[in-house]
């Protein structure tokens, strides 16, 4: 078992890091809030290429979503690499931006037919919807023009990863994919989602050590108390468990191992958790500043738990794994 | 990132998996979620049976008593990987190499490390468990804070004479000597006036009181020496130049220390499993999700270790390997908790004859207490400060405890 990185995946690392300190600064962050329009350069000028990623291994993907993650990328990005994985398994290639719409009114990724697909990320931004409807015995996906649907907003703690109500009832059939396939397609959304958060999770605690290094009070600086340090070291602990969850289900995921669903939960039950931790303790950490909307770190807080609750929250994903493990 | 060993790792595994089959004795195979002996004598104090000395040896003279080291030292040059295969074959299956672990896992590798070619020659018998030896660090006023020792020891010219007090000091009441941590400048800054000397336990002035662990057994002893001849040649290393050596000897000691208790929190994560499905709890989402979790955690800390060593491997800082003991003794000790509670009322129930599995999990849990503590608080609190990057260079050194250096093929 080798978790050391190939320089390819360095450079991936390396490369989507400086991009996104680059072309990603909290200005644009706070604009996008705002006006989801003004990322738009940032996906077709950079983020589009690295669609191609989906093509490579979950390790690769994971790497670069932690990336994304720890800058808080605004945008379309993140639903179009799901959508292509989505997309691959009835072999299309999507040409522009897409989401995807799977979930019915619990949230969860599994296969149905109602007629309202919820919790779709970026619906009115995209060019095409990915919905994937039958049952989890036969899925289908049916690719749809974004215009052709009717969707509805839903205000969430996340603006800057809107979530809309899209409207399927009598759309085409699309074609039809194995549950083997959908199933993997699964779980690199997860996977994915869950280097997310540990990257969300990564630049709220760096934001809170930094500042408590930084910031003085009674002559000293905040991070000199102890009382501050535990709470810290105890958010890092768990951001670096979460973090080799996701290594470890995405090396199962590309391997396809026996245990890999298992590994898959355990991930994101762990990023969600790790991310949501992360983001109290860093609150605390910055105190009354932290808690300003000029300050922005209420931006990556949001995501946190939004993050969590994308294709389940750690409970859900938690119960699932109990499931496995008790199985007879 | 690839989850496959190589062929060569690989083969490593079966032939110590072979190994093992021909020759590892049942008493060694322990499930008792601890490390250390329950072989005791009549009064609670620890004795080392027949079959560990003999089991020792025979791990040695194969060269698989430390698989790094070259032959005449226990070993078979091993890679670091192998090293991790290795310690993890061993604990998965519950399997101790020593019953004390002063020996190989300190003594003998601070000998090799810091010793004179004379004391060096000392170190392959108390690697193959011949010598039997303790460790004297912690005293009544020096627990975490070893720096404040007090036990002195007056140059004399061709000997040094001891006076003071050792406490927790493991296998005293078995060993024949000590590896000592002695004050030879009480006028130098508290670190710079530490020596190590080499210390019969049969020298005159040398008393050993076994101390009563919280378990009821004893295991570990005071020593107190009073006015105890010791010669100039023991010294180990530089006068007042000690320090060095426990800084060594605490890396030796967390060596490796990880994958053991990541695989004692799995097997109790399975025995869990077990207990759930015997008390007819699998319909119980509130207990079957705790137990999911703890699960992920468990196998979430074993990608860290894994991870980590990457990292390490590599030559990159590895923050893993410095959460690993704050997190596994804490993890082991929530685990052994979860096991007593499934119990109800009978949580604190010891009686074999009525708590599941013969009141397994409460000596677990008692014994698992000590994991929060052995080594010093500080790996449990002192830990968490570095971390929070309040003292980077004890920050980087605790990088290093937890692992057996990659370069390490002594």
């Amino acid at each position: 078992m080798d978790f050391s990185l190939t320089d390819e995946q360095r450079m991936i690392q390396h490369t989507a890091r400086t991009l996104l300190g680059r072309e990603c600064p909290l200005d644009l962050v706070r604009a996008a809030w705002d006006n989801p329009a003004l990322a738009q350069p940032l996906w077709r000028d950079h983020l589009q290429d690295w669609l191609g990623l989906a093509e490579q291994s979950t390790c690769d993907v994971s790497l670069f979503m932690e990336e994304y993650g720890r800058a808080l990328a605004p945008g379309v990005y993140f639903p179009s690499l799901l959508a292509t994985f989505a997309a691959e398994a009835v072999e299309t290639t999507l040409s522009g931006s897409a989401t995807v719409a799977v979930a019915g009114y619990d949230g969860f990724w599994t296969v149905n037919d109602e007629a309202i697909k919820h919790y779709v990320p970026c619906a009115a931004q995209v060019d095409d919807i990915v919905v994937v409807h039958g049952s989890q015995r036969q899925p289908r996906v049916a690719i749809v023009a974004g215009a052709s649907v009717a969707v509805t907003p839903v205000d969430q703690m996340d603006r800057l990863r809107p979530q809309y109500q899209v409207h399927v009832a009598g759309i085409e059939p699309g074609s039809a994919i194995s549950p083997q396939a959908w199933q993997r397609v699964v779980r690199r959304a997860l996977v994915a989602t869950s280097a997310e958060l540990v990257g969300v999770g990564r630049h709220l605690l760096d934001s809170a050590v930094a500042y408590a290094k930084e910031r003085q009070q009674f002559g000293r600086a905040i991070g000199s108390f102890q009382g501050l340090q535990w709470k810290l070291v105890d958010a890092a602990l768990e951001l670096e468990r979460a973090a080799s969850a996701v290594a470890w289900a995405a090396m199962c995921v590309d391997a396809d191992t026996a245990d890999a669903d298992a590994a898959v939960h355990s991930a994101k039950l762990e990023a969600g958790t790790a991310a949501r931790r992360c983001a109290r303790t860093s609150l605390q950490v910055h105190g009354g500043i932290g808690y300003t909307w000029e300050h922005g770190l209420h931006f990556w807080l949001r995501r946190a738990y939004a993050g969590d609750a994308f294709m389940g929250s750690s409970d859900y994903h938690a119960r699932r794994l109990a499931g496995l493990l008790f199985v007879a | 990132m690839n989850l496959a060993f190589s062929a060569a790792d690989l083969a490593f595994r079966d032939e110590l998996l072979h190994f093992l089959q021909q020759h590892c004795p049942p008493e060694a195979q322990v499930t008792r979620d601890r490390i250390g002996t329950d072989d005791v004598d009549d009064n609670g104090v620890m004795v080392i049976p027949a079959w560990a000395k003999a089991w020792q040896a025979t791990l040695f003279d194969h060269g698989w008593m430390i698989p790094s080291y070259p032959p005449h030292l226990g070993g078979r040059n091993a890679t670091p990987t192998q090293t991790l295969l290795y310690l993890e074959a061993l604990a998965q299956r519950g399997i101790c190499r020593s019953v004390h672990f002063g020996g190989y896992a300190i003594v003998g590798p601070s000998l090799l490390e810091f010793g004179n070619a004379q004391q060096q020659a000392l170190a392959p018998a108390a690697i193959r468990g011949d010598t039997v030896w303790c460790i004297g660090m912690s005293e009544p006023g020096a627990g975490s804070d070893l720096a404040a020792l007090s036990t002195r020891a007056e140059d004399a010219g061709d000997h040094f004479v001891v006076t003071g007090q050792k406490v927790w000091t493991s296998y005293a009441m078995v060993a024949s000597r000590c590896f000592c941590y002695v004050r030879t400048d009480k006028d130098a800054p508290k670190h710079r006036g530490i020596s190590v000397l080499l210390i019969d336990l049969d020298s005159p002035g040398v008393e050993i009181r076994p101390l009563r662990h919280l378990t009821g057994q004893a295991e570990f002893a005071e020593v107190f020496f009073d006015a105890v001849k010791v010669p100039r040649e023991n010294l180990i290393g530089e006068l007042n130049g000690g320090w060095r050596i426990t800084m060594g000897s605490l890396a030796h000691e967390r060596g490796g220390l990880w994958v053991e208790g990541v695989a004692s929190c799995l097997r109790a994560v399975d025995d869990i499993i077990a207990m759930v499905a015997r008390l007819g709890l699998q319909g119980d989402s509130a207990v079957t999700t705790r137990v999911a979790r703890l699960y992920s955690q468990a196998r979430s800390l074993r990608a860290m270790g894994w991870k980590g060593f990457a990292s390490f491997a590599q030559g990159s800082s590895a923050p893993e390997h410095s959460y690993m003991k704050v997190a596994i003794s804490e993890l082991q000790q929530t685990l052994y908790e979860f096991g007593m509670d499934l119990q109800g009322s009978g949580l604190a129930v010891t009686d074999p004859a009525i708590a599941q599995e013969a009141g397994r999990w409460q000596s677990a849990f008692q014994n698992a207490l000590a994991a929060t503590i052995g080594g010093g608080t500080s790996g449990n609190t002192t830990q968490r400060g570095c971390a929070a990057g309040a003292r980077p260079a004890a920050w980087l050194r605790r990088y290093a405890w937890t692992f057996p250096s990659p370069t390490s093929n002594a």
